[in-house]
């Protein structure tokens, strides 16, 4: 079953997001949540998520490095990574890129942007 | 005193005068006397021969010589007579007053005949007259009467002497009245010249006597009236230059208390870049206690940045250059490079050259205050876009699901039901589309107050001009299909490629596209593009409402949008050109508009081409405003 992350420190983005991609749990993705960076490296190790919607500054631990443990320490490539960034400047796009981000999302999104996103990872992937 | 050179002048004249005068009447009455004589002496000789000649002949017929000898001895006597002598008609002297003998050259004297002759003969080296006299036609004998011409000179010797004596004594006289009289006039003007002599030596103090009232007097007199105007001249001019000079000096003080005394840094330096002036406001900024600087070259004392900025201001006088810098105790400072030249006049309307003149301003608050802007515009816009997008996803969330599953579920009988179903869709949409604008809002806020303060990075980079447009055209095709408006490409050649950032080029195009569209209701929009003079013009034309004239100028400046705000529904963030302006300005080109009223609107912007970009001045530089040449200027509409 395919998984989906959301890490936000803002449950009502949280929220946001879950409810975007609910149509998707018709379909029988899961959705998961986390609020700070550390839960998230806790839950992207236990439940190996197929895509992870991360935001950027939260409290703890950013989502940068969040991003880069994932994909440089664990070596868990198959995780695809979608980065928030509130900023939406070249700087962060570029620190994005070196922590390993498969893409990133600028804050304020259109919904149907991550719900065209998400689709477009899954149906790429043989499983879904 | 003065030696008087008219004294000696006028004594030496006479002296000549006299000297000539004396020698030629010595000479003419000398001849004249000596003819005088010479007559005198042959008629007495004459006289003398005839008379001896009458009394001689009974004696010589009788031969009685002691008669001849005692009546020539009485003639021998006679002043002049030298000697006299009688011959017989055989040439033998009966009778002479020789003594002691008869002289050979006497022997030598030839009988004259019949007739009286006179000879001048030498006898014993001295010049005589000989006259001779026949005694009865020569046939008894003849008699000789010699006359002395020795006695002659001598006459003429002392009358010479005596006149030369007595022209001496006119000239000692003249003399002595030349000096009395010379004196009486070149002591008086000697007086006046040492008078003079003060006069010009500005001793006005100085007087001179006035004894008679001649001409002399009349001219010191003159000179005394001219000596107190002269005074009374100088007392004024020297009042004037007091006075002038005083406040000379008062201006200049005031002058260099305001120089001392500003709060920006000063710096003056000549032609040739040796610093002439400074203040204490740059000593202190620049670190420069200490040294003494005046005089010595802008390379050697100033860092390399801010002698570079005053050499550039001596090259490009016409330019004004700012350049930031770093001051003492971590400060920062604005340096502002102007030229220096003087005051125009007909011969020279651009004023000559002096140097160049550097204040800088000290700009940490400004540049605090600026990052402090920076800082509060950046997290405010952080923290609008957080909330913003809640809003904007919850509602479309909540149309969606509306639409998607609420509405088909509720039965559309009634009428109202249906029409607040309408609404409340249409309602939402407005939430929606009002929330991206605001989101704009905040994007281009975020992005103008960035390139303000100069924080933006700019990825400079060869660019084509055809993609840019191409992808301007694709990203607005869509606001264009919405209102039916045409979009037409027209380049002209081939473009070269420019440097520039390509996101942010893109950015102006969709800027002026869209604005286009939003102007326009029908006819169409031509992009355009050519390479001329070594820049590329790019310019969007539409056939839309145009821009007043009064509006021209305001359409470059932040929140300025054409048409009321209040009865006209704003249709952008009023961010768009001051941004694309920012943005070409970074390029170093330059954007204007020209528009009608009612037939539409243009607006061009221009991009250098690599090789000619700015010429000599790199605008990559940190801090330099190379501008715009003035010619330039009139296109660019400056906010």
């Amino acid at each position: 079953m395919p998984k989906i992350l959301i890490v936000d420190d803002e449950p009502l983005m949280r929220n946001l997001i879950e409810q975007t991609l609910g149509a998707l749990e018709d379909c029988g993705v899961e959705l998961l949540a986390a609020q700070d960076g550390i839960s998230a490296v806790e839950t992207i190790i236990r439940e190996k998520p197929d895509i992870v919607f991360l935001d950027v500054m939260m409290p703890k631990m950013n989502g940068f490095e969040v991003c880069s443990i994932t994909k440089k320490d664990l070596g868990l490539s198959t995780v695809h990574i979608i980065m928030l960034t509130a900023k939406g400047q070249e700087f962060d796009k570029q620190k994005a890129k070196e922590a390993g981000a498969d893409g990133y999302i600028t804050k304020p999104f259109k919904v149907d942007e991550i719900y065209d996103k998400a689709l477009e990872i899954l149906r790429l992937r043989p499983a879904v | 005193m003065i030696k008087s050179r008219l004294f000696t002048k006028t004594i030496l004249t006479i002296i000549v005068l006299f000297a000539v005068i004396s020698v030629t009447m010595a000479l003419s009455s000398g001849w004249n006397l000596y003819n005088d004589l010479i007559q005198e002496y042959t008629s007495k000789g004459t006289a003398i021969a005839r008379s001896v000649a009458g009394s001689s002949v009974e004696i010589l017929l009788n031969r009685d010589a002691s008669m001849i000898q005692a009546t020539i001895d009485q003639f021998a006597e006679i002043a002049g007579v030298s000697y006299v002598y009688v011959v017989d008609a055989q040439r033998e002297i009966v009778s002479h007053t020789f003594v002691p003998t008869i002289p050979d050259e006497i022997l030598r004297i030839a009988d004259p005949g019949r007739e009286s002759a006179i000879k001048d003969v030498v006898i014993g080296g001295r010049d005589y007259i000989d006259i001779s006299s026949p005694i009865v036609a020569g046939a008894v004998g003849h008699v000789h009467v010699g006359m002395d011409k020795s006695m002659i000179r001598m006459q003429i010797g002392r009358a010479i002497a005596r006149q030369l004596g007595a022209i001496l004594a006119i000239l000692l006289v003249s003399v002595a009245v030349a000096y009395i009289l010379v004196n009486k006039i070149s002591q008086p003007l000697n007086k006046l010249t040492e008078y003079g002599r003060k006069l010009a030596a500005r001793d006005f103090s100085a007087t001179v006597e006035i004894k008679y009232e001649d001409e002399i007097g009349l001219l010191a007199r003159t000179m005394q009236s001219m000596a107190k105007e002269l005074q009374k001249a100088f007392e004024g001019y020297e009042e004037a230059i007091k006075e002038a000079t005083a406040e000379l000096q008062e201006t200049l003080a005031y002058l260099t208390n305001i120089i001392d005394n500003m709060a920006d840094g000063l710096l003056a330096t000549d032609t040739s870049g040796k610093i002439t002036r400074v203040n204490p406001t740059l000593i202190d900024m620049l670190g420069l206690h200490g040294s003494n600087i005046i005089g010595r070259d802008c390379s050697e004392v100033l860092d390399t940045e801010l002698a570079g900025l005053e050499k550039k201001s001596r090259r490009f006088p016409e330019r004004t250059l700012t350049l930031d810098i770093d001051l003492t105790r971590g400060r920062t400072g604005k340096a502002v490079a102007t030229s220096l030249h003087t005051q125009p006049t007909p011969e020279t309307p651009e004023g000559t050259s002096m140097g160049s003149i550097i204040l800088v301003r000290d700009i940490t608050a400004e540049k605090e205050t600026d990052r402090m802007k920076t800082d509060f515009i950046s997290t405010v816009s952080h923290e609008l876009r957080t909330p913003m997008t809640s809003v904007l996803g919850y509602t479309a969330i909540t149309r969606k699901k509306l639409q998607e599953i609420l509405f088909p579920r509720i039965a559309l009988k009634d009428g109202r039901v249906e029409k607040t179903m309408r609404q409340v869709i249409q309602n939402l949409g407005i939430v929606i589309s009002e929330g991206e604008r605001l989101t704009n809002l905040i994007n281009d806020l975020l992005d103008i107050s960035k390139m303000e303060a100069g924080q933006l990075e700019w990825k400079m980079q060869p660019l084509s001009v055809d993609d840019i447009i191409d992808i301007a055209m694709d990203a607005t095709s869509t606001l264009f299909e919405q209102k039916g408006l045409q979009l037409k490409r027209e380049i002209t050649g081939t473009i070269p490629e420019i440097v520039g950032d390509r996101d942010r080029l893109v950015q102006v195009m969709i800027n002026l596209l869209s604005n286009a569209v939003k102007f326009t209701e029908k006819g169409l929009v031509t992009c355009r593009a050519a390479a001329d003079l070594g820049e590329v013009v790019i310019s969007v034309t539409d056939t839309g409402i145009g821009i007043p004239r009064t509006e021209l100028d305001n359409i470059f400046k932040k929140f300025k949008q054409v048409g009321d705000t209040l009865t006209d529904r704003p249709k952008g963030t009023g961010l768009g050109l001051p941004i694309s302006k920012q943005i070409i300005v970074q390029h170093g080109g330059r954007i204007w508009v020209e528009s009608e009223v009612g037939r539409g609107t243009t607006v061009s912007f221009t991009i250098p081409l690599p090789s000619t970009r700015h010429g000599e001045v790199d605008a990559s530089q940190r801090g330099w405003d190379v501008g715009m040449p003035e010619s330039d200027q009139r296109h660019s509409q400056t906010a």
